[in-house]
């Protein structure tokens, strides 16, 4: 890089090429056309590499000009994308070459918050990090080190639960899991089951499922429910372009947002919801679905755990063994209607058999039912008039949504995204979701979300293992928020608030120390203050990015982390192995894998046994255990892929692992499973889909089927069947005089999380956050379009911009996460200005399963501010000083 | 003669800007300055009966630019392909063409003081490429090419889209750029004028 000492207007002369490999004409006379010159000029390469400005890694070609990144544009070949690129991935270059990029390890030398730092060595940050670990290790105990990741394209997702495990630490958390995706992968895995691949589990387009869709020429889907979620802004070149094309080739869609987004602009029916009550609604569904015998009988009666006989006082499922000496007790119980009595129903089906769906029946004189009639009556309540007073809807829509999703429709999909995994109703909406798509039997058949694709693990095996077995029980039960809320296990993680509690007030016992991989928390957890407030407990606070945050004012030492073009990974296109290519490298950034290994390391030379564990390959097995390069910890992942190299690797990708007929097979619940002669069936205990979870009351009371040991019951049971719970902060409380209007968030295109609120062309579209608000609101509350707005909660205050729209529901609004780098260096650090979780409610009641707050369903009122907040950017000039930058000279850091 | 122009087909277009941030980073546009901006249409109606959709504005590729035949010293021109195109060496910053397109599809950047508008990213064209816009549309929304050429792609989609396919008002100029929306995305919203970017 030394070669390099230019100004801005130089380095966009260097920069100016075209994209194209085939030689090139020269245009005279025009300057403003650029030259189409740099990918024919020696020294010049274009490199097949993935984004990860989100989580969909589109594939790139990186246009590389002596060691600097030109040029990025989306790789046609790569099948998920097909060539399109969104504004996040298109903001790559500006984002490796930003001027205010982590550059080096920094250690603070003024008081917290006055933004004073020093270089220092990798070696010293490990080194005195390290020290001050095991400091507080030994006075406090492991469980007061926490960790965090999150927030932003995360590379690497377990990385700092894999720390923490090798600590001894049962804490860390991420602001999604609970308010992201592990109500959904919770669920699922309940319902439809587990398996080896990551791209067909569940439904969430967001994140790499309902490939049915990407093959758009050979399509039998017939309709999609869009349920809380918006694909053309959370990801536009991925599941937002799938739509696009199935909605060309005739795919009903249905969208059920309270905010009118591109999505529901094209769908054949909007249904704008009231925030936190999707399970109201979805109830209504299953109960018009069974009314109107809609669903798949065949499927239900065949597939299915609804024909199986509850015992209604233990709400467990009778077993054979129950009703006959000697029975075997993994075979369930079916009413049988021909011989008016309780039988046994092997696996997979007796035809013999004529099992009911309703009624209830004594056996052995307790009150049994079949789990189909419990879900009939927990659904009883909820009409289409209720669900529509309920949720705020026509009740003769919601019905016009039921029959697109419903009749004659198969197969049609429930695809569910983030917005209900934001309030206590989370994993509620997530089992409500999975129920509608197995009753209408769309699973594993052609068109179906749901799909048992065969990818042999290439799509999301090959990175950071949990190493959870390296954490003791007697630490596990230390986790905050376990006890109640043992969903969590599936994912290994504590809950957010229950942090926030024990580092704000010491209970049940002290945090003292933080590491945090990501973005800013102070925009993603919610209630943003009460984080500022208790990290004033905290002895040591690491912040490890990309760039700095309003978090890292906060902070004792700042770690510059890699951005995506510096980064190596293997991923997947559907049954082919592809690869994230580092195309450069600046300064002294590192990935954070790397880092934490080196921190482990650290700890077990000051004598920490299990961080020595965790580098101990007997100890780690069957996982790989820390080792001391990227290079070998890549060469180990992929090392499940015939025993290849990274080197090998990344050079033959992308290749097709898995030949497309065997990865996409059909049915595959059906196939023989080659141990029992019998059909595979589902894995679930039942081995069918499971509509009445017993295995939620199951993991409620031991922590199976997650925890290695049994732990401690919940007070009350989970509930084996969804259930509406009207959000806890409701227009129809007391609480909604005070503040009147129900709160949403949302995506834009241009934004992933907190990230990119730094990249001058993406400020350029949006420099400031907007409130949504209707017009019949705006009147009433005194706004005008484009005026300045204060909102409000009982939590605190910030500002929006309004936009007022009849694309907003009447009696809600709808605010995007936003803070203001511009604003690092003022007392606000920038999170205060126009940040919405300012607002959210981090406090109780939780979602009992897995402890989910609510960043979305809660009450605020508005009023037009007397002006903009200071110090914030909202010209396309102020911007300037963000523009891409020469990286200056350094050393190239042996890793 | 060849007439190279973009076309929207609205149906497909989600609105994700990824056309706007393409076309600046290719071309190194200057903050404050744009060939292309995404406007939202709508939402028209009453909630929650409503229609909405995303025009991308650029260069309607007029068959008869105003904005050459105003331009004093011939720094406005049209290329072999039909682009119309500014050599900013001999462009004075007088405005003229500013004030005779009739969709405000011209920008004065100030810092250099000269005008710019959409190249059809014309030095990627002469590469035998696509303009950056159409390569990273994510909905395959944006086609380029010859609307002289009746066999040409984009002409076969103007004679299937039919009464679908919509222009910004003429005065004479001639616009080659349509816009592909039918009833059943939303209605096309007839606007007397557009000023795609603001020179005040």
């Amino acid at each position: 890089m030394e070669r390099f000492k230019l100004n801005r207007r130089d380095f966009l002369k260097a920069t100016a090429v075209a994209g194209t490999i085939v030689s090139v004409s020269s245009l005279t006379g025009t300057t403003l056309v650029p030259k189409a010159e740099a990918a024919t000029q020696p020294g010049t390469k274009i490199v097949r590499t993935q984004c990860r400005n989100c989580t969909a890694d589109c594939g790139v070609l990186a246009h590389v000009k002596d060691g600097r990144v030109i040029k990025i544009e989306g790789d046609p070949t790569f099948r998920r994308s097909e060539g399109a690129l969104c504004p996040k991935g298109l903001s790559g270059v500006q984002a490796l070459y930003h001027p205010n990029r982590n550059k080096y390890p920094m250690k603070r030398v003024g008081q917290r918050g006055e933004n004073k730092w020093k270089r220092i060595s990798w070696e010293q940050a490990i080194d005195e990090i390290a020290h001050k670990l095991m400091e507080i290790r030994a006075k406090y105990g492991a469980e007061a080190v926490m960790g965090s990741t999150g927030g932003g394209g995360n590379p690497n997702f377990y990385t700092v639960c894999r720390f923490m495990n090798s600590f001894d630490s049962p804490n860390w958390f991420e602001p999604g899991a609970a308010q992201c995706y592990m109500p959904r992968t919770l669920m699922y895995a309940h319902t439809y089951g587990l398996y080896g691949t990551l791209q067909g589990q569940n439904t969430s387009l967001g994140d790499s499922n309902g490939v049915e869709g990407y093959f758009y020429n050979d399509l039998t889907m017939k309709s999609m429910i869009l349920w809380a979620t918006a694909p053309s802004y959370s990801g536009p070149s991925q599941a937002g372009r799938m739509l696009a094309e199935i909605r060309a080739r005739g795919v009903k869609t249905v969208v059920i947002d309270p905010r009118f987004t591109p999505d529901a602009a094209k769908a054949d029916l909007w249904l704008p919801i009231r925030p936190g009550t999707d399970v109201a609604l979805g109830l209504a569904w299953i109960r018009y679905i069974l009314e109107h015998k809609l669903y798949d009988k065949d499927f239900v009666m065949k597939w299915t755990n609804m024909p199986y006989l509850v015992n209604t006082k233990t709400k467990y499922f009778l077993r054979e063994s129950d009703i006959k000496k000697g029975g075997d007790s993994n075979t369930y119980v079916v009413w049988d209607t021909k011989t008016k009595s309780a039988k046994a129903m092997p696996f997979p089906y007796d035809e013999q058999l004529s099992p009911a769906l309703e009624g209830s029946y004594k056996v052995n004189g307790v009150v049994c039912k079949p789990s189909f009639q419990l879900l009939k009556d927990r659904v009883e309540p909820w009409t289409l008039k209720k669900a529509g007073e309920t949720c705020w809807l026509d009740p003769k829509k919601i019905e016009e949504a039921i029959l697109i999703f419903a009749k004659n429709a198969t197969p049609s999909n429930v695809c569910l995204g983030v917005a209900t995994d934001q309030n206590p109703n989370s994993t509620q909406a997530a089992h409500m979701s999975a129920i509608l798509n197995i009753l209408v039997g769309s699973v594993e058949k052609p068109g179906a979300v749901l799909q048992r694709y065969d990818d042999k693990g290439v799509g999301g095996r090959m990175r950071s293992s949990k190493l959870r077995h390296l954490l003791s029980e007697k630490q596990l039960n230390k986790r905050l928020g376990l006890k109640e809320h043992k969903g969590m296990l599936q994912w290994w993680i504590a809950q957010p608030n229950a942090i926030l509690d024990a580092m704000t007030y010491g209970k049940p016992y002290k945090i003292k120390a933080w590491l945090e991989r990501s973005g800013n928390k102070l925009g993603t957890a919610a209630n943003s203050a009460a984080w500022v407030e208790g990290m004033k407990n905290l002895e040591l606070i690491v912040h490890f990015f990309m760039y700095p945050t309003s978090f890292t004012a906060y902070a004792d030492y700042v770690l510059p982390a890699v951005e995506w073009l510096e980064t190596d990974f293997p991923t997947a296109d559907f049954n082919a192995a592809t690869a994230r290519v580092a195309v450069t490298h600046t300064y002294e950034t590192v990935n954070e894998y790397w880092f934490f290994a080196q921190l482990a390391k650290r700890c077990a030379e000051l004598g920490h046994e299990n961080c020595k564990r965790a580098w101990d390959p007997k100890a780690c097995a069957p996982e790989p255990p820390y080792f001391d390069t990227m290079e070998k910890t890549l060469d180990n992942w992929v090392s499940m892929l015939d025993g290849m190299t990274w080197k090998e690797y990344k050079e033959k990708a992308p290749f097709e692992y898995v030949p497309m007929k065997e990865f996409r097979r059909f049915y595959v619940y059906k196939e023989t499973d080659p141990k029992t002669g019998k059909p595979k069936g589902f894995s679930t205990p039942s081995k069918k889909c499971e509509v009445y979870l017993e295995s939620m009351i199951e993991l409620g009371r031991t922590g199976k089927p997650y925890s290695p040991w049994d732990l401690p019951p919940v007070d009350v049971d989970y509930d084996a069947l969804p259930y509406y719970l009207e959000p806890d902060e409701s227009p129809n409380k007391a609480i909604g005089k005070k503040f009147p209007l129900v709160m949403s968030n949302g995506r834009l295109p241009y934004w992933h999380h907190t990230t990119l609120r730094n990249i001058p062309y993406l400020r350029e579209i949006k420099p400031y956050a907007e409130i949504w608000i209707n017009p019949v609101d705006a009147k009433k509350y005194g706004i005008s379009q484009g005026d300045w707005v204060v909102v409000e909660s009982a939590r605190g205050k910030t500002h929006a911009k309004a936009l007022v729209t009849e694309g907003e529901a009447i009696g809600c609004v709808y605010m995007e996460r936003f803070w203001n780098p511009e604003a690092l260096n003022t007392s606000t650090h920038g999170w205060k200005e126009m940040n919405v979780n300012v607002l959210s409610k981090n406090t109780a009641p939780f979602n009992d399963v897995v402890g989910t707050y609510t960043l979305r369903g809660y009450q605020v009122k508005v009023s037009k501010a007397p002006s903009a907040p200071k110090n914030i950017w909202t010209k396309p000039e102020q911007f300037e000083p963000w523009m891409p930058q020469e990286t200056d000279q350094t050393k190239i850091v042996e890793l | 003669m060849k007439k190279t122009a973009i076309i929207v087909d609205l149906d497909r277009c989600i609105g994700c800007y990824s056309c706007e941030v393409a076309c600046k980073n290719e071309n190194h546009i200057d903050l404050g300055v744009q060939y292309n901006k995404v406007f939202t249409i709508g939402p028209t109606g009453k909630f929650p009966d409503l229609e909405m959709y995303y025009m991308p504005a650029m260069c309607q590729s007029c068959e008869n630019p105003p904005c050459v035949s105003v331009c004093p010293t011939g720094a406005s021109y049209i290329d072999k392909d039909g682009v119309i195109l500014i050599d900013s060496k001999k462009c004075i910053a007088c405005m003229s063409c500013i004030s005779a397109c009739p969709y405000g599809a011209r920008k004065y950047n100030s810092k250099r003081e000269y005008v710019e508008k959409c190249t059809m990213c014309s030095h990627l064209l002469n590469a035998g490429d696509k303009p950056a816009c159409v390569k990273a549309c994510c909905s395959k929304a944006r086609i380029i090419g010859d609307v002289n050429d009746p066999n040409s792609e984009v002409s076969k989609k103007i004679a299937k889209a039919g009464k679908a396919a919509h222009s910004l008002p003429d005065e004479g100029n001639k616009p080659a750029t349509r816009y592909i929306l039918h009833d059943k995305t939303a209605k096309w919203q007839e606007k007397k004028s557009w000023t795609f970017f603001d020179n005040k």
